[in-house]
């Protein structure tokens, strides 16, 4: 139950970084606007990792958490502990990005802190499914 | 079939993946980022929509020739990092095309509170502007950009600025101020808000806005050229 919750979760978070990534490649959030901090946050340094969108590397790590957590809910063992240790990554690299925004940037993105909260609820409800599931 | 039951859902999540890229790609290539988004050839039979709109501040601040067949207009924001980019690439542009060929407006519209320093940077230009060196401290503030964007206080730096273009300070220093530069700003803002302008730099090429993806030195000058082309 709990890895089909945390595998609907995914999906958001996918849908929020295919957004984001869409954004990127279009060039639009590089432009500076009235709006939101979303231009600062994406035109910085911060928002590519060699070139390539860091939002097109969360739709992956959101996809492989997606697959991972619908393996997880019809019984594949195992593919739990490999789950906690992708979302604990996730999280962390959410808490970097949260630092940057705060004391770096200076500026909040909405789609970013939307990416934070999903990652977050992940995280929680990745870590209590795999308990759960070792308590049985 | 049970077996393959993951399967098929972590399938139909990348089909819907694939599904939201291509839907969102479509919605932003149709979201208007002003009055005419399909500008990717400006052309001379079409109707000029920066013609239609409200003046803004006069004398604009432009370089080149009045007569020049090709005129670009950038609204900017002196703290935006994408303004700050595109500013060597006008320059050589500028240098590359001449006055006789190209001609070169700018705007203020500074993203205020987005950019805490923008009002400032654009009332130092603007009053630098009323020596008669709007450009030299239109060029010292962008080419700076890094140095004043961090800073708390940027009213001496800019004064430093004013003192290194051969300003006279103390003018300069009651100009900031003055009713002139506010009304300037204001004027300029108001021609932005008129042709739809919402972030920055966004740039009119003969009258049409230029897709920020077209920004690009090699875009822009393909532009200019085939603007030129059609004005002979």
């Amino acid at each position: 139950m709990l890895y089909g919750l945390a595998a609907f979760v995914s999906l958001i978070g996918l849908a929020d970084s295919i957004y984001l990534t869409v954004e990127h490649l279009s060039g639009r959030s590089v432009r500076c606007t009235i709006v939101s901090g979303c231009s600062e946050v994406l035109s910085s340094s911060y928002a590519t990792v060699r070139g390539v969108p860091l939002a097109a590397i969360g739709a992956i790590a959101y996809f492989t958490a997606f697959s991972l957590a619908t393996l997880a809910a019809f019984g594949y063992r195992g593919l739990g502990q490999v789950l906690i240790f992708i979302v604990s990554a996730m999280f962390l690299t959410t808490l970097w990005l949260l630092y940057l925004q705060a004391f770096v940037i200076r500026h909040f993105c909405q789609f970013c802190l939307l990416s934070a909260l999903v990652s977050t609820t992940l995280t929680i409800l990745v870590i209590v499914a795999h308990y759960q599931n070792r308590e049985r | 079939m049970k077996r393959a039951l993951p399967f098929v859902i972590i399938a139909a999540g990348l089909g819907a993946g694939l599904f939201m890229f291509l839907y969102f790609q479509r919605s932003t290539a149709e979201t208007p980022s002003a009055p005419s988004a399909s500008v990717a050839s400006p052309s001379a039979n079409t109707p000029s929509t920066a013609d239609q709109a409200v003046p803004g501040a006069e004398p604009p601040h432009a370089l080149g020739s009045a007569k020049a067949p090709v005129t670009l207009e950038e609204f900017g924001d002196f703290e935006c990092p994408p303004c700050g980019m595109l500013h060597p690439v006008l320059k050589n542009l500028e240098g590359e095309f001449g006055p006789a060929k190209l001609r070169i407006i700018f705007r203020e519209f500074p993203l205020v509170p987005t950019h805490v320093h923008a009002l400032a940077a654009a009332r130092a230009a603007e009053a630098a502007g009323l020596q008669g060196k709007f450009w030299e401290m239109h060029d010292m503030i962008f080419e700076n950009q890094k140095d004043w964007h961090e800073a708390f206080d940027v009213r001496p730096i800019f004064e430093g600025y004013a003192t290194k273009i051969g300003l006279n300070v103390e003018q300069f220093k009651r100009d900031n101020t003055g009713e002139i530069v506010e009304q300037r700003i204001f004027l300029d803002g108001k021609r932005a808000h008129s042709l739809g302008v919402k972030g920055t730099p966004t740039v009119f090429l003969n009258g049409r806005e230029v897709p920020f993806e077209s920004l690009a030195p090699d875009k822009l000058k393909a532009l200019i050229n085939s603007e030129l082309a059609a004005h002979p």
